[in-house]
């Protein structure tokens, strides 16, 4: 228990639109520990975003967190003022994107970016964060800090500028770092080195990691534990071993034999009939009972709750309650 | 194997960058430098490599969509470079393009209907009823639905429109398709189905694919033989269970550790390449990966190396296989 970091409790995050409500999280539940490192993976549109955003309270309108409680390191960020929780953000919690240029002001110079980011949340004399600053930089690999941190943006390469926003979100030694795809628009042979420098990292700082990404190969690179996200909801939830080995709930089995494998020789991909359901009017039920090839009747009915099936192992699905066995006739 | 599609031969294209007062020629990016190699009919040919490393501009060239700086093009025989726009435009309706950004690659003011028929009106393929018939032909055969026709592109899903480019580029009954990245921008289970589509109208059709992606999963699978691209150049070119099992290029080998696999944690074996790919106006001379490459010699930063079969089948470019 003392060990929980970050927990998340029926968080309800909706966004009220002229069609409808679309509830994109929809009463999700997540812990993640002290040191650990967590992978949320899932298909465009699943809510892994405004989760993360939900954490950090940065859904702007017509989005709103509805319902449910954000406990990190012991106090409800739900609850905090917003004096308050601008201290959290790019404090204990850091957040890195998908487009590291984009979360770069192309108008300042790298270095005064990092700088402002320590002068928010730390009292540091001038030179003492130049110094930091130079530390940083080359912590994260940058070749020359002390030339390259007075260069702007668009003199970075992408992998270089990733580089950049990651020592900007470690420079104030964060409990919490969210890393929203932070790989996706890179290429390969750069994707791996930013990888190496995340793992590195992570045994340097110690830091809590929130990786989001669709790519499983990726998440399996870095997670200890991964949960697997559907149409708002939670499906899955186990360490790298229980998703890949035994992975349990319909989603997860069916999304892991439709991805091509280097390691395994797949004659034809399986495919899940269908598109992801509009999530303003999500099916009643189970959200992926109209692509479930095991749908029974009550998985339309009932909404099926995360239960933990194996030791550490949580699934929401009616395969796997017992009580419901009788009603797998369909 | 069997007969010869496409052969490109020494293929070569700069792009001029012009500057200074006079707007003189100063530079030109190295775009494709010196490519050959040929597409057998029926096969798959996969084409990988790193953003920026020319894959696309091949690709453009080879249809003759852009006109070469040097070097021929050969499909089923016929040099491209050498035919006339009448006889070249009769010849496009043989090769069709699948892009990448299916929201991008369509009209938003035309409806499914239109854009499908777009290519047969132009050609003056089909009119009237025969026309119609044609495009629910073609949408049903890539698993639309004929009440989808009045639709426009924004009323569909990625997949879907992918879909939609798909049935664009079978309308004119093409043989040789470039498929420019069809997957990458749609999501992991949309992407089987497309894939899946694919494979299966090669079956129907006995289409020649010309594959360009950076994800070597996906290339892994569809393709029967590939070829790697490095700044303008090829480095390799084997079949795909060769290159997998066996690669013999430096580039090669660390492109393919470089892929995280699912389900397994970081290995210990990966090779990290240091630096980034180099920029295409003024590439390294000699070997255009030795800056980094974990094995250059002196002989890599002075000679090019040639790009030579090694193996029945397998070419490499590179000092350390001779």
């Amino acid at each position: 228990m003392d060990n929980t970091l970050l927990d998340i409790r029926n968080l309800k995050t909706y966004f009220f639109t002229e069609e409808g409500s679309v509830k994109a999280v929809d009463e999700v539940s997540l812990k993640i520990n002290k040191g650990e490192v967590l992978g949320l993976v899932g298909e465009s549109g699943c809510g892994k975003s405004t989760l993360s955003f939900s954490i950090l309270r940065l859904i702007r309108d017509p989005g709103r967190i509805v319902g449910g409680e954000v406990w990190f390191d012991g106090v409800d960020l739900l609850g905090l003022s917003e004096s308050e929780m601008r201290k959290v953000r790019g404090g204990d919690i850091a957040m890195i994107f998908q487009n590291p240029m984009s979360s770069l002001n192309p108008v300042f110079t790298v270095g005064s970016q990092i700088a402002e980011a320590i002068e928010l949340h730390q009292d540091a004399k001038k030179s003492e964060i130049v110094k930091k600053i130079v530390e940083i930089l080359s912590k994260v690999g940058i070749p020359n800090p002390t030339e390259r941190m007075d260069d702007y943006p668009h003199e970075y390469s992408g992998g270089m500028a990733q580089r950049a926003v990651i020592a900007m979100a470690l420079s104030c030694n964060p409990k919490l770092l969210i890393a929203d795809e932070p790989t996706t628009n890179l290429d390969v042979t750069i994707q791996a080195q930013i990888l190496e420098l995340m793992k590195a990292l992570r045994k340097d700082f110690g830091a809590s990691i929130l990786l989001i990404g669709h790519d499983l190969g990726v998440i399996s690179e870095l997670s200890d534990r991964i949960a697997v996200m559907y149409a708002g909801k939670l499906v899955e939830s186990s360490d790298l071993e229980g998703i890949f080995q035994k992975p349990m709930h319909p989603y997860t089995q069916a999304l892991l034999e439709s991805i091509p494998r280097l390691d395994v020789k797949t004659e034809r991909l399986r495919i899940i009939p269908g598109t992801v359901p509009r999530l303003i009017k999500p099916p009643p039920g189970c959200r992926f009972h109209p692509r479930c090839e095991h749908a029974m009747k009550i998985c339309s009915e009932q909404e099926p709750q995360l239960t933990e099936v194996d030791k550490g192992h949580t699934v929401a699905c009616y395969l796997y309650t017992a009580n419901n066995k009788s009603n797998r006739s369909r | 194997m069997s007969e010869t599609m496409l052969e490109i031969n020494n293929l070569t294209k700069y792009f001029p960058i012009y500057g200074g007062v006079l707007l003189r020629q100063v530079a030109a990016i190295h775009a494709v430098d010196g490519v050959s190699f040929d597409i057998k009919r029926g096969e798959t040919l996969g084409l990988v490599g790193e953003s920026g490393c020319g894959k696309t501009t091949l690709s453009r060239v080879a249809l003759r969509l852009i006109e070469p700086t040097a070097g021929a093009v050969r499909y089923l025989g016929r040099d491209l470079f050498k035919l006339s726009n009448q006889e070249m435009r009769k010849l496009r309706l043989e090769m069709a393009m699948i892009f990448q950004d299916p929201y991008a690659c369509l009209n938003p003011r035309m409806t499914l209907a239109d854009i499908v028929g777009e290519p047969l009106t132009i050609h003056g393929l089909a009119r009237g009823e025969e026309r119609k018939r044609r495009i629910v032909e073609l949408v049903k055969k890539v698993g639309l639905a004929p009440f989808h026709m009045y639709r426009y592109p924004h009323e569909f899903s990625g997949g879907q429109k992918q879909r939609i480019g798909i049935a664009r580029a079978l309308a004119s009954n093409p043989k040789f398709l470039v498929a420019d990245e069809p997957v990458s921008s749609l999501d992991v289970s949309v992407r089987a189905q497309i894939l899946n589509l694919l494979e299966d109208l090669q079956e129907e059709f006995g289409f020649t694919y010309l594959y360009i992606s950076h994800d070597l999963s996906t290339v892994k699978h569809m393709c029967d033989r590939v070829a790697v691209m490095y700044v303008g150049k090829l480095v390799e070119l084997a079949p795909t269970k060769e290159i997998f099992a066996n690669p013999q290029h430096p580039y090669t080998e660390a492109l393919i550790s470089a892929i995280p696999i699912p389900g397994r944690r970081a290995s210990e074996k990966r090779i990290i390449l240091k630096g980034t790919v180099p920029t295409p106006i003024d590439p390294p001379p000699g070997c255009r990966f030795n800056p980094r490459c974990a094995f250059s010699q002196p002989v890599c930063a002075k000679e090019e190396p040639e790009f030579i079969e090694t193996r029945k089948g397998h070419f490499v470019a590179c000092h350390l296989r001779k």
